[in-house]
């Protein structure tokens, strides 16, 4: 089902070559939240791509000259053009490819980008509670935290009355939220959307969406995943290959 | 549009005021122009203005009390802060990046490169900058209350030093080339800061960035908004005083 099976390279390997002409490179990782937003969009846009996943618990010396914060994801292009932080991997490749997922309406993608702000704090929410959950501490002020920026979003739906955060039809925010509500379980926050019910039926829609579904990874398989990568383990990054 | 922006701030009147619960929401945007919620001294509603101008942009300018909010501005951004752009149509959009993207695609004159990648690289620029405006805020902070501030000043110089870096290999005058872009706008409003923040020794090795500040102050834009650091010194002594006199010190 998913092409994204390689392992990752770690630290001593040999840099990779240049990147084929009629195609993009994308430095990952399986399990990374924010490369998910950029194979989702590669996804969906139908941009011939190649994966070449990084060990981010052994990094190369060499990956450091593609992204001199040493963070997935990065695209390299077939003129050695390198492009990191995910949103702005993002929006490079909805300019660079045809098939707009973000609206042409200057006022209705600058909406989109308010709604992305508005879940800026997100991924680092998440994370702090796992770990705080983890480590047998509190976690209810992230919670908190969490529970609010979601009802934010569940206002949104329920002001406009669409599927999704863009419309009737999926679009770029819907993708570049999307990994953290992936894995609300995983990061055991699940119980944050509780009272956010249309938040749960965008859930359950983007979860039949095509794109979405051909990268979805399994709760259980993030759980070992995560697992793993709290303890700094060498080998999570390549967990079930 | 000058006495717009040397407009006093719309804040909340004094409860004692008889009559006066606060200052009234100001009415809708009048058809062909655009309107943005700033205060004069601000450096991210400056990103807006410089891009406003830049794009010779129609636009009025309701400068905001920053010090005594009014109540209805928070209808206008739940965030309470500034810059804001509304529209004729009622439409609301903030976050300074936010508003300088949407003006450059609303309007006609890039100030973004049409090049995907190059485009991209001015955001990553934009990225490695993103620091700036807490650690100046903080060394500012810490020098005037007698606290030690070389974490956030070498902290600075490294960010400073990237800069620096790029414009050596561009070999250009502008992060965007030979010509100003927005990258350049997007950044400037703290290195007009430096000396009233008290960081211009920042910048003391960083030859190819002094060259730009001073291409910089030379642009028309840039030169049409520019502040006196006198002014800048006064009212941010004001401002971190919390006087609700700060944001119209001048007028």
């Amino acid at each position: 089902m998913s092409q994204n099976s390689s392992r990752s390279l770690g630290k001593g390997s040999s840099p990779p070559g240049p990147v084929p002409a009629g195609i993009i490179r994308v430095y990952s990782m399986r399990f990374c939240p924010f490369a998910q937003r950029t194979l989702l969009v590669l996804k969906a846009k139908g941009i011939k791509h190649e994966i070449i996943n990084i060990n981010l618990k052994n990094k190369p010396d060499w990956f450091f000259n593609k992204n001199p914060f040493g963070l997935v994801p990065v695209l390299e292009t077939s003129q050695g053009q390198l492009i990191y932080e995910s949103v702005i991997t993002c929006e490079y490749l909805d300019e660079a490819y045809p098939g707009k997922l973000f609206p042409e309406d200057p006022y209705k993608k600058a909406f989109q980008k308010m709604i992305l702000e508005s879940f800026s704090k997100v991924p680092l929410l998440s994370k702090e509670s796992l770990v705080a959950v983890r480590n047998g501490e509190d976690c209810s002020a992230q919670k908190a935290e969490l529970r609010m920026v979601f009802s934010n979003l569940e206002e949104i739906l329920f002001r406009q009355k669409t599927t999704f955060f863009g419309g009737d039809t999926v679009s770029m925010i819907d993708y570049l939220i999307w990994p953290w509500f992936e894995r609300l379980g995983s990061f055991e926050i699940a119980d944050c959307v509780n009272h956010t019910l249309k938040l749960k039926l965008w859930i359950a829609a983007m979860k039949k969406d095509p794109t979405v579904s051909a990268l979805l990874v399994e709760e259980k398989t993030l759980k070992n995943f995560i697992h793993l990568y709290l303890q700094n383990s060498p080998e999570a990054c390549d967990y079930g290959l």
